[in-house]
């Protein structure tokens, strides 16, 4: 029995084993998919709130780079205006010379604004830019000849050259400024379009993300669920099968062991009472015979040695149903069919065996008496092949509403956690089917303690002789 | 001389019948009854008065210990012997505690009975050799194992004596008659011994003496 319910719980192992298996990948696979949207969601929004961020700044910077440039621009425009002015109008000459060095120095801020205006150039404002330019150079060319005119010159042409020449120039240069002014907004409204384009790409995104994510979730929380309520029925169905599989294993075993019972007392009652007082009364009749016919040896030769086959037989019987189920048992009572045992067993094995029952009566419910005696048999058993006691003491008290064995040895005992037997497990078995505790203590090396109590209330006494 | 008047009790009528055959063989002994089992042994030894009793053990309705203290407590001049199968100690002292005064084993009975028959007439006990060797090898067994001293050295010979006569089946008056003593003393006597032996009743110390192998 043992071999085929070791290879059973493989098979069951292995089959749960691979089940957990595929159970366990796809929940990894789930969760571990869930996860990994929600990181990389998580690392795109990073990622994206960092290139708004930055673009803003850029498209600001620039923005005000350039309106400072084009602002510079304008006011040398105004200052060139005033410098050129003044230098005309100046007489002295040392004084005009510092406005034409002032000029001078405008003109070079202007390149210098021009440059760096140039550097951060969008495509849309290359023309107006150009232009911007041409003017600039045409503004400056017109002016250029003025450094050379003498004091006549100057007071003769200035007023003309700086109403026909030099305004409209400038003002139409101030126009162009106004425009690529006017571009330079243009193209800040279409940087913070572009980052709202951006940011909705990336709302998108997340929300594409977050949607995807909370679908698995579902999903996963709803497969998850239907197969643990799957797990739990399945477990609840198989625990109930189990349960019920034990009870009918214990009444089956309980019937068993009555069965065997009975049937022990059947056959020992069989071999004492009827082969062994048929082989009595044949030893009877042998000495009839012998004293019918009392001179002839040759006759009570064949009587004698009938006599001891006859003996011999008697005595195998004898001890053949004592074996089976001792008759004390059934004829004395408890007490009387223990000490037996333990007086057997020390003439077999040198064991001093104790018995202290006083307190028990004789008239002991059948199958109370029965388990105590196999419960005894079977710990003497233990004692004598697997202990190695010197000494065991059995006790057994009886009090109104229950009965308590104890056996004590002073064997090499064994750890009671794990060694557990199929005797043990027998013993156990017919004291919890009447309704009783079972406990063993033992330790190496400290001997072994047998306590069982048995409740005597659901047992109405029975006369038994 | 009156013969032996003897009731035989057994459910099997083959050991009856042999039983009869070898009792009826002595001019001095005669069967008065059969019963078959316990019940009937005790009506029948309460009509036939019978001076004997040979008993089964195991028998139906009521067994042969049952019917011994019945048949006893109701005529205590009825001797019982057993006659059993079972040569255990439990079923000896059972025997005695219920009245019994001998106790044969069935497959010496051809060899033991009438010598029972006749110790039990003389108001002895008697106890099948078999019988007396295992109680006495028991004895010894567990003498050895407790390592006890043996109780016997302390009795005086005097105690010895009464003892012996007491394990045989007499009365304490039978005991002051034979020694010549008084009833008194001779209580006081069997009170010291019982204490000395640590035994309680006259049974156990029949039982005694015969493990001690004082009585055969």
């Amino acid at each position: 029995m043992e071999p085929e319910e070791t290879k059973d719980t493989v098979v069951f192992k292995r089959s749960g084993q691979s089940l957990q298996w595929g159970a366990q990948l796809v929940l990894l696979a789930s969760f571990g998919g869930m996860l990994g949207l929600m990181l990389l969601a998580g690392i795109d929004s990073l990622r994206a709130l960092r290139q708004v961020q930055s673009r803003n700044v850029q498209i600001r910077q620039t923005f005000l780079l350039r309106n400072r440039a084009l602002e510079e621009i304008r006011s040398a425009l105004y200052q060139s205006g005033t410098f050129t002015r003044d230098y005309l109008l100046e007489r002295d000459a040392e004084r005009a010379e510092t406005y034409r060095a002032s000029l001078l120095k405008v003109r070079g801020e202007m390149d210098a604004s021009l440059f760096r205006y140039s550097q951060s150039l969008d495509a849309g404002e290359q023309a107006p830019f150009s232009a911007l330019q041409a003017r600039i150079a045409d503004y400056w060319k017109v002016l250029d000849p003025i450094s050379h005119w003498d004091a006549k010159e100057k007071l003769a042409r200035s007023d003309a050259f700086m109403h026909q020449e030099l305004f409209p120039r400038r003002a139409t240069t101030l126009e162009i400024a106004d425009r690529i002014g006017a571009v330079n907004e243009q193209e800040l409204n279409n940087g913070d379009e572009r980052l709202k384009t951006i940011f909705d790409q990336f709302r998108f995104r997340l929300g594409l993300m977050l949607g995807i994510t909370l679908a698995i979730g579902a999903l996963l929380a709803v497969a998850t669920t239907r197969r643990i309520l799957h797990l739990a029925r399945d477990a609840d169905l198989r625990y109930r099968q189990a349960a019920l599989a034990q009870g009918k294993l214990k009444e089956l075993s309980a019937r068993l062991v009555e069965a065997q019972e009975q049937e022990r007392r059947a056959i020992s009652r069989e071999l004492h009472d009827e082969i062994g007082q048929s082989l009595s009364a044949l030893l009877m009749e042998l000495g009839n015979l012998g004293a019918v016919a009392p001179g002839d040896a040759e006759l009570r030769s064949h009587v004698e040695s009938i006599r001891k086959l006859a003996e011999g037989s008697v005595n195998v019987v004898r001890n053949m149903a004592l074996l089976l189920r001792p008759s004390m048992l059934d004829d004395l009572g408890l007490v009387p069919a223990l000490q037996w045992q333990a007086r057997e067993l020390s003439k077999r094995t040198g064991m001093a065996v104790t018995v202290d029952a006083d307190s028990v009566a004789d008239d002991l419910p059948e199958d109370l008496k029965t388990c105590i005696y196999r419960v005894v048999q079977e710990a003497l058993h233990n004692c004598a092949r697997h202990a190695f006691a010197r000494s065991v003491r059995i006790q057994v008290v009886q009090e109104s509403r229950r009965i308590r064995l104890s056996v004590l040895d002073d064997g090499q005992g064994f750890d009671s956690t794990r060694t557990r037997g199929l005797g043990l497990l027998g013993m156990e078995e017919r004291v919890t089917h009447l309704g009783g505790r079972f406990q063993l203590q033992s330790e190496p090396g400290r001997g072994a303690r047998l306590h069982i109590e048995i409740p005597l209330a659901s047992h109405p006494v029975e006369a038994v002789l | 001389m009156n013969p032996v008047r003897i009731l035989l009790a057994d459910d099997h009528t083959v050991m009856r019948n042999g039983l009869r055959l070898l009792l009826e063989r002595q001019p001095h002994l005669q069967v008065i009854g059969e019963a078959a089992d316990g019940r009937q042994a005790v009506a029948l030894s309460d009509t036939a008065n019978p001076d004997v009793v040979i008993m089964d053990i195991g028998m139906p309705n009521m067994n042969g210990i049952e019917a011994t203290r019945q048949i006893v407590s109701r005529n205590p001049r009825t001797a019982v012997a057993i006659l059993s199968m079972h040569s255990d100690e439990s079923y000896v002292i059972r025997a005695l505690k219920a009245g019994a005064r001998a106790y044969l084993l069935k497959d010496s009975a051809e060899t033991d009975l009438l010598a029972a028959v006749r110790a039990l007439t003389e108001g002895k006990s008697f106890f099948s050799p078999a019988i007396s060797r295992i109680l006495v090898e028991d004895y010894m067994r567990q003498l050895e194992s407790r390592g006890a001293e043996d109780t016997y050295d302390l009795l005086t010979n005097r105690e010895r004596e009464i003892l012996q006569l007491l394990a045989e089946g007499r009365t304490n008056k039978e005991v002051a008659n034979l020694l010549n003593l008084s009833l008194y003393t001779v209580e006081t006597h069997r009170t010291h011994i019982l204490q000395k032996l640590n035994l309680h009743s006259v049974p156990e110390l029949i039982l005694y003496a015969v493990r001690k192998g004082i009585i055969v």
